[in-house]
């Protein structure tokens, strides 16, 4: 028994501290500390910095934590007109990229967009600029970000629903008592798992705080990098970002019991029924959170896109999409593979806490921000190199920097918390009665991985690979620094355009990109209605 | 059926794996690889022309100054880049500090493009000039009030100016310049006044500052002229005009994109070809009515509607200082509460 776990502990150590390595690469750079540079962030800088990156936090948290959990509940507890497809439809947001509705509310919400004009010259209202204060972009972020919390909760409502309605029935409540005195409580695993994700991803966001011009956290780090070209505190900035998601993910396992991102539906029987107003009044709510996190942004790059697609679209356009899909479908396929190997039940972790935090840190590349991944990708590789050529070997440089196979890397470095967190959640349902049962009748564990756990695990393989997949769509900047000769990405189009203030144009690469992740979102569901 | 979809999957995987690291490299006379920060659709037009003029293919790949620099710096000798274009002399000077290019001197660089835009060592060629000026209302702004950028600190413009953040590189070289020009603590106290003036958060972009400025947020602005030019060339009664900056003192800040031959460029002969032919009239040309900005080639005409705003005094400035003062001009903007 001693011996097989030395074994597969060397195993799942190996495979997660590679999958961690960019970020001991970016610990090291406090081998090199920057004095001056720091006592300058430290008095200008810093201060406004950290409240603001926390009052983002708290906005945005309270905000999808609050938002995700209600939908859920609403969809899964309560029959209400158009209750179907808008539990669907509701998914559909995970699809755009935060930076694109960023863009999209600029354009139509602020000072010089029509509804604002609309209230000037109509209304008679006065103007104001969206990009004082914080409401704004917390908005933003909460329509972007909503849909992990409400994922996961609904996953967890689906599941306890039989047990919440009798529980409510016996004790005589309604709905909203049931909501908060039940439901709630038992939905806060699930809620918090789905918070952590959207936290990491604010921590790591560059692209809406920059079109909002509010400062955060990263605004420090590419300060660093692009203003005092100082790589190495742009690192250090960026572990520290690391070192909070790694308390987050401690608080979260506190807050958690088992969280999925799939449902394993019971009844398909709605417990409460909304009539008359009441249900209409419900329906009206959710409707317009869809509208203004999904619809309305499409329509508008539709209206954008409209007099330029003759314009913009060419057969570049076919190798664009199929180079987004070739690294889509290879880095979640990888991703996936290891997340399950990471996953997969085994005696050896549960009694040992250096297993559990290895694990924890090859996850907390989410938080990194993209291009600070990829540039410690780039210096990890270099040094690799350098080892190699030392022992009299090759350098490795030519063969990777010429390759996907460092894209790769980056991708699955940054997303194994996506898809690590949604396949564990499945690796916990198996009972530990399986494996022993198993291992009485003599099993080995390679067929009882075979024909039990992966089985047993696939909902949550395929959820993960799923999410994994729309997040490689989106992602940029790893992808803008690491990708090798002739493999733009449809992000990337989308940047090039809009940064040059073409937004017509970028739109049409911009809903491409939408179509495709909205595709996997229908794909998700589907599969989930299935199990 | 699970277990063969893994399986599948994992093949799959192995396929992609093994065929990404084999493609190998292509190395030839014919083929020129740049690296640039000017985004594809101004490149790949001028790349085009090149092919068909010389026969000599040309491959590039996009990226943001910055990371484009550090990953020359990281791949050293096995680097694939022969040219290395980017906007901003800040940019070019920085590259050129890390020892990136390698100096090119011929006669018909030294022909076609002004000594103040090449590098003195002729590390870095300038390609095209950019300038950065005042746009304004022509609704709420008599021009009679407008005079230089630091006047734009006075009280009068309180409430009423829109600027770009200062995280943009055009930004921080305008002000590295004043801060040539006027030493730290006047460039200091210029910045609070604009500060104090702003109507509105600082924009991400130049466009936004115009769309600011139609529909009233704010009556002023600084902007690079190009983007005017796109304006004006859609809509061509947008209320708005541009006002030539500090004509009767250091005149309009310009700035350059430019490029230069990389040190450990493998088709070195390739790459200086490429560049003296993007200064030549015919892509000059091309440069000019493609990005709405002015030729660095004198012999070149502006566009037509960049013309028609007729002709200015710039500032002539060593670029070399925006790339040594940009640092001091962030810094300074950051104390200052400039966003």
């Amino acid at each position: 028994m001693e011996k097989n776990c030395l074994k597969s502990k060397v195993w799942i150590s190996v495979l997660a501290l590679l999958v961690a390595m960019p970020i001991f690469v970016v610990a090291a750079s406090w081998l090199f500390p920057e004095r001056e540079l720091w006592a300058h962030f430290y008095a200008i800088l810093l201060p406004n910095l950290i409240s603001a990156t926390l009052i983002l936090l708290i906005g945005v948290g309270v905000g999808v934590t609050f938002l995700g959990t209600i939908l859920a509940y609403l969809v899964v507890m309560v029959e209400f007109p158009g209750r179907q497809w808008l539990e669907w439809a509701l998914f559909l947001p995970f699809a755009v990229p935060a930076y694109v509705l960023a863009f999209v509310y600029l354009g139509v919400f602020d000072y010089s967009g029509y509804v604002q004009v609309w209230m000037r010259e109509v209304l008679g209202l006065s103007g104001f600029d969206i990009r004082t204060g914080s409401w704004a972009i917390i908005l933003t972020f909460v329509l972007v970000f909503y849909p992990y919390v409400y994922m996961m909760t609904r996953a967890s409502f689906k599941r306890q629903k039989v047990n919440i309605i009798e529980a409510g029935r016996l004790l005589g409540t309604g709905p909203l008592r049931t909501f908060l005195k039940i439901s709630l409580p038992l939905a806060r695993p699930a809620a918090a798992a789905g918070l952590l994700v959207t936290l990491m991803e604010i921590l790591a966001d560059f692209g809406v705080v920059s079109l909002f011009n509010f400062d955060t956290f990263t605004t420090a780090i590419y300060s660093a990098w692009g203003d005092f070209r100082s790589i190495e505190v742009a690192a250090q900035l960026a572990s520290l970002l690391v070192l909070v998601a790694f308390f987050l993910i401690y608080f979260e396992k506190k807050a958690r019991g088992q969280a999925k991102y799939y449902s394993n539906d019971v009844a398909n029987k709605k417990p409460y029924r909304a009539f008359g107003v009441m249900g209409w009044l419900i329906s009206i709510f959710i409707f317009s959170v869809f509208m203004l996190a999904f619809a309305m942004p499409m329509l508008q790059l539709i209206i954008w896109g409209w007099t330029y697609s003759g314009k913009e679209w060419s057969v570049k356009y076919i190798d664009l999409i199929i180079s987004t899909l070739i690294l889509t479908v290879s880095a979640t396929l990888i991703t996936v593979s290891i997340a399950t190997i990471l996953a997969l039940p085994n005696h050896c972790k549960k009694n040992s806490s250096w297993l559990k935090s290895v694990i924890n840190i090859a996850t907390l590349g989410y938080a990194l921000p993209g291009s600070i991944m990829a540039v410690g990708l780039l210096y990890g590789i270099n040094q690799l190199s350098a080892v190699s050529i030392y022992f009299g070997g090759q350098s490795i440089n030519q063969v990777i920097f010429g390759s996907i196979s460092l894209l790769l890397f980056a991708y699955i470095s940054r997303f194994m918390a996506i898809g690590y967190n949604s396949i564990k959640a499945s690796a916990e349902q198996i009972k530990p009665m399986f494996t022993q049962s198993a291992r009485l009748l003599g099993v080995s564990r390679l067929r009882l991985i075979w024909q039990i756990y992966l089985p047993m695990m696939t909902p949550g393989i395929l959820a993960g690979g799923l999410l994994v997949a729309v997040d490689v769509i989106k992602e940029l900047p790893a992808t803008y620094l690491l990708r090798p000769f002739g493999w733009d990405t449809l992000a990337i189009q989308v940047y090039e355009l809009s940064a040059e203030g073409l937004f017509e144009r970028a739109a049409i690469p911009a809903l491409i990109m939408v179509l495709f992740g909205s595709v996997l979102m229908i794909i998700f569901q589907y599969l989930d209605k299935k199990s | 059926m699970n277990i063969k979809i893994w399986i599948l999957s994992a093949l799959v995987v192995l396929v992609l794996v093994v065929t990404s690291v084999a493609i190998a490299r292509e190395r030839s006379e014919d083929l020129v690889t740049v690296y640039s920060s000017r985004k594809e659709h101004l490149i790949k037009p001028l790349f085009e022309s090149f092919t068909k003029d010389t026969g000599i293919q040309v491959t590039y790949l996009t990226g943001k100054g910055g990371a484009l620099i550090e990953r020359l710096k990281l791949e050293g000798k096995n680097t694939n880049a022969d040219m290395f274009m980017t906007v901003d002399a800040g940019n070019l000077w920085y590259a050129a500090t890390q020892d990136l290019f390698q100096a090119v001197q011929t006669q018909t660089l030294e022909n076609n493009i002004p000594s103040h835009l090449r590098d003195s060592k002729g590390l870095w060629t300038g390609l095209s000039v950019r300038a950065r000026t005042i746009v304004y209302s022509t609704e709420r702004v008599n021009p009679v009030d407008l005079s230089t950028y630091e006047n734009l600190a006075d009280m009068k413009w309180a409430g009423r100016l829109c600027l770009r953040t200062s995280k943009k590189i055009y930004t921080k070289s305008l002000v590295a310049s004043m801060i040539y020009h006027h030493g730290i603590n006047k460039t200091g106290d210029i910045i609070s006044g604009w500060v104090n003036n702003l109507a509105a958060t600082p924009n991400a972009k130049d466009s936004h500052i115009m769309n600011a400025i139609v529909s009233g947020q704010c009556d002023i602005g600084l902007i690079n002229t190009y983007y005017f030019a796109r304006l004006i060339t859609k809509n061509p009664n947008v209320p708005l005009k541009l006002f030539w900056a500090n004509q009767d003192t250091t005149g309009v800040h310009v700035n350059i994109s430019g490029a230069g031959v990389t040190k450990y460029a493998t088709n070195v002969k390739g790459a200086i070809k490429l560049l003296e032919w993007l200064s030549s009239t015919k892509a000059q040309a091309i440069y000019a009515s493609l990005n709405k900005e002015y030729p660095a080639n004198q012999n070149v005409a502006s566009d037509e509607v960049v013309s028609s705003w007729g002709s200015f005094k710039q500032d002539k400035m060593n670029l070399e200082q925006t790339g040594i003062l940009q640092a001091d001009a962030v810094r300074l903007m950051q104390t200052k509460g400039y966003r």
